[in-house]
This record gives structure tokens, C-alpha cells and sequence, in this order.
């Protein structure tokens, strides 16, 4: 029994690296994305900028008050009736920075939040520019706040790829798809997809659980 | 040097600075002092923008200090800002924090401008500390390191709002010194405090506020010992029993 389920491993495994380095690509290229593009919204989203608050306020409510799935769709489904069609991948990693970026604006937001506003009136009153203001004093402190959160949020995101498998994106979920259409042993085969993905995102869970003990002082 | 004409600011409805004119020529001590809420915070604020005014003109060494095409990064390097609270900045060292402004604002070399911060603390004596964290100092410490980087721009006018309010009563003494020294160089300043004999000893006048007016102002003297107004006098009996 145990040298069949090998001799099918042996035959299934190519299938599975491709699928795991194909969720590695989108994972990276999203974790990459969604984190400048979520600084840049979480920055625009504690400023003092009522226009800008508001529509980056109506932004993270949409994604975060609508399913994944959903947005997948409207981007592959949808936006091609407007003119903007996408293939499976690209239109992968778009729906993953649009749906991080937002959680990720969140946090960054509420780790600005947290600094004192005497900070920004000390930066600002020795004249340096709000970039400045923003660059040397207050996001190297809102850091402390930020990162715990953000390498949690990371987790989920890489989680969340295998969503895009319902687009037919040959990731890690969608390999293992495929293969349970061939082969009946399915319990070995999802069993597999879930110690791959564990593989990815236990070290960052370690990592998240170490800043969280280290930031909170 | 700094010139206030007709100056009002509301916080909503409150009126917290109400028609103020004021002039202070280069080189003086002006102590403010009043009932907490009476504006005089506000109105040192208002001197570097921190905070905006509605109506009214702030002239800083012939700049207006609220038109919209004011270098405010030029403005703000004349004026050094002491805060109650210090704000030094808790992720850099002592040396960082003063350093921070010459280097990112005048452009100034890093290693002129570590000359300069070294200077600056050697002037608050605190040289030997220029490697800790904020958080490793005693208060009056971080005041001392707060006022060396106010100075580290080289100002021509130093503010100072409260400086020594949040301070163990041990500790004024050294931070006040500071101060008169600062005084002793010819530095124009304008000093909220309730320190008296401060007061008394280096300001060239005392100007006491209430309900966002001015109600008076002379010289320590004739302020402390014959204050014109009853409001003044009542002000000054009660900092004085305490």
C-alpha cells in the first residue's frame, strides 16, 4: 500500500513544484505589491487630506466588504466587457493588490495613527517637508506598530492565492485539482497541497510571532 | 524682528486669539503667561505656523509668515521651538536628533553638521550623553537636548512653550539655565512659563493674556510688583501663594 502511494508521488511531484512555484511567483509579486501600494493608501488615508481620506476610505470599505472571489471575477469577467481583458496571471496578481493593499492600508494607517501628533509638529517645526516628516520620524516609529501585523496580514495573502485557481491559474490549489480528476487518492493529493503551502507560510508565521513578542514593549 | 497686526484664530467658536498687536524687537525676552486656555500657547504657534491664523498679518523678519507662497521651510529654520512635552524623537540617539534638521533641511554635511550638534549639546552640557536614547535621560535632560536642537539651525528667534511644566521640580533649575544663558547670547525669545523667577531676572517684559487678549504688558517689575489690571493681580496672587 505505502510503495503505491510512493510510486504516485513520484509520478504526481513535478505537477506539484511547478503548481508551488507558480504560487510562490504570485505570493511574491503580490507581498511586493500590495505592501508599496498599501503604504502609499495608508499614508494618503491618515492625511489630512479630506478628499483624499474619503476615497481611499471608499476604496478599502469595497474590497474588504466584498468577497475575493468576487473581484477576481468582476477583473476577468467583467472588465473585459469594458475593454480591459486580462490573462489568468495577470489578472491574478491585479486582484491580489487591489484586495492586500487595502488590508494592508489599514494597518499601515493605524500605525501612523498611533504616533504622537507632537512628532509631526516637532519634525515640522525644525522645517522638514511632510515627505521628510513622514520618512525620518514618523513612519520609523510607526514601524513598531506596523509590522507585526503587516508579516500576519502577509500570511493570509499568501493564503489567499489559491483563489485566483477559480481563474485556471496553475498554481499549487489548482494543480491539486487537477490531479484529483485523474487519480482517486485525494486525501493524499490535497494533503500534499496543504503541507506545500504550510511550507511557505509557517516561517512567517514564526516570524510574526517573534516581532510580536519583540515590538511589544 | 516679530510683529503681530490685528491677529484673530477661532477654534470653532471659541475665540482663542482676539485682536492681538504686538511687537518684539530683535533681541528681547518677552515672558507670556496667563490662565491655562488663554491663548498664549497659541500664540506662540502661530509664530512658526504651527498653527494658521483666520484674520490678521504675523510678520517674521519682513516675511509674512500665513501668505500662501511663504518658504515656510526658510521660516522655520530662523525659528527654533522648545515644546512642554519635548518631542525629541524616540528611534534616533541624542546626536541623531539634533543633527536631523541641519543635515535634512540646510543640506549641511554629515560630518559638519555632527560639529555643530556636538557644539549645540557641549552648550546644554550634554556632550557625554550624545550616544543615548531619550528614553535613557532624565527629563530635564531631554529639555536640554530638545532646546540643542533648536539651536542646531541656528536660529535667530527660540520659542519656548512651557518648557519646564512637565518637569520634577529638581530639574527646572538646570533646564532655566540653559535658558538664561541663551539670553546672555542675545537670542530673541518669547517663553510661556509661570517661572517667576525667571521671569523676573531676564525678561524684558512680561505680557499677560486672558480670553485670547492681551490685558497687559510692561516690564517684570512694574508687572509683578503693581500690576495695572485686577485680573493680573489676582493672576499673579495666585501663582505666588503656590
Amino acid at each position: 500500500m505505502m510503495g503505491f502511494y510512493f510510486s504516485r508521488l513520484v509520478e504526481i511531484y513535478p505537477f506539484f513544484l511547478k503548481g508551488l512555484w507558480m504560487t510562490s511567483k504570485i505570493a511574491f509579486i503580490s507581498l511586493v505589491s500590495c505592501t508599496l501600494i498599501g503604504f502609499l493608501l495608508g499614508i494618503f488615508r491618515s492625511s489630512n487630506s479630506i478628499v483624499l481620506k474619503r476615497i481611499v476610505g471608499v476604496y478599502v470599505a469595497f474590497v474588504r466588504g466584498t468577497p475575493f472571489v468576487v473581484q477576481i471575477f468582476i477583473i476577468f469577467f467583467i472588465l473585459p466587457e469594458w475593454g480591459l481583458q486580462l490573462d489568468a496571471f495577470p489578472a491574478a496578481l491585479l486582484a491580489m493588490a487591489i484586495m492586500g493593499s487595502a488590508f494592508i492600508c489599514e494597518i499601515v494607517a493605524g500605525g501612523i495613527h498611533s504616533i504622537h501628533k507632537g512628532q509631526w509638529e516637532a519634525a515640522t517645526a525644525s522645517g522638514l517637508n511632510l515627505v521628510q516628516q513622514l520618512r525620518l520620524v514618523i513612519v520609523p516609529q510607526a514601524m513598531k506598530v506596523i509590522l507585526p501585523p503587516l508579516v500576519g496580514q502577509y500570511v493570509l495573502l499568501i493564503k489567499d492565492t489559491s483563489v485566483v485557481s477559480v481563474i485556471g491559474v496553475m498554481e499549487l490549489t489548482r494543480v491539486g485539482w487537477v490531479t484529483v480528476v485523474r487519480i482517486p487518492e485525494g486525501l493524499m493529493v490535497f494533503s500534499l497541497v496543504g503541507v506545500l503551502y504550510f511550507s511557505i507560510s509557517y516561517p512567517l508565521i514564526l516570524l510574526s510571532n517573534y516581532l510580536e513578542r519583540k515590538m511589544a514593549v | 524682528m516679530i510683529e503681530f497686526k490685528n491677529v484673530n484664530k477661532w477654534f470653532g467658536k471659541l475665540h482663542v486669539l482676539n485682536n492681538i498687536d504686538l511687537k518684539i524687537p530683535k533681541g528681547e525676552v518677552l515672558v507670556i503667561c496667563g490662565p491655562s486656555g488663554s491663548g498664549k500657547s497659541t500664540l506662540i504657534r502661530c509664530i512658526n505656523r504651527l498653527e494658521k491664523i483666520q484674520k490678521g498679518e504675523i510678520i517674521v523678519n519682513k516675511t509674512p509668515v500665513h501668505d500662501k507662497h511663504t518658504n515656510l521651510t526658510k521660516l522655520r529654520a530662523q525659528i527654533g521651538f522648545v515644546f512642554q512635552q519635548f518631542h525629541l524623537y524616540p528611534h534616533m540617539t541624542v546626536l541623531q536628533n539634533v543633527m536631523l534638521a541641519p543635515v535634512n533641511v540646510k543640506k549641511i554635511d554629515k560630518s559638519d553638521a555632527e560639529k555643530i550638534a556636538l557644539k549645540k549639546l557641549e552648550k546644554v552640557g550634554l556632550t557625554e550623553k550624545s550616544h543615548a536614547y531619550p528614553a535613557q535621560l532624565s527629563g530635564g535632560q531631554q529639555q536640554r537636548v530638545a532646546i540643542a536642537r533648536g539651536l542646531a539651525m541656528s536660529p535667530e528667534i527660540m520659542l519656548f512653550d512651557e518648557p519646564t511644566s512637565a518637569l520634577d521640580p529638581e530639574m527646572i533649575g538646570e533646564v532655566l539655565d540653559v535658558m538664561v544663558n541663551l539670553v546672555s547670547e542675545g537670542m530673541t525669545m518669547c517663553v510661556v512659563t509661570h517661572e517667576m523667577g525667571f521671569a523676573k531676572k531676564v525678561a524684558d517684559r512680561v505680557l499677560f493674556m486672558d480670553d485670547g487678549k492681551i490685558v497687559e504688558m510692561g516690564t517684570p517689575d512694574a508687572f509683578f510688583d503693581n500690576p495695572k489690571t485686577d485680573r493680573a493681580a489676582e493672576f499673579i496672587s495666585k501663582i505666588l501663594t503656590h
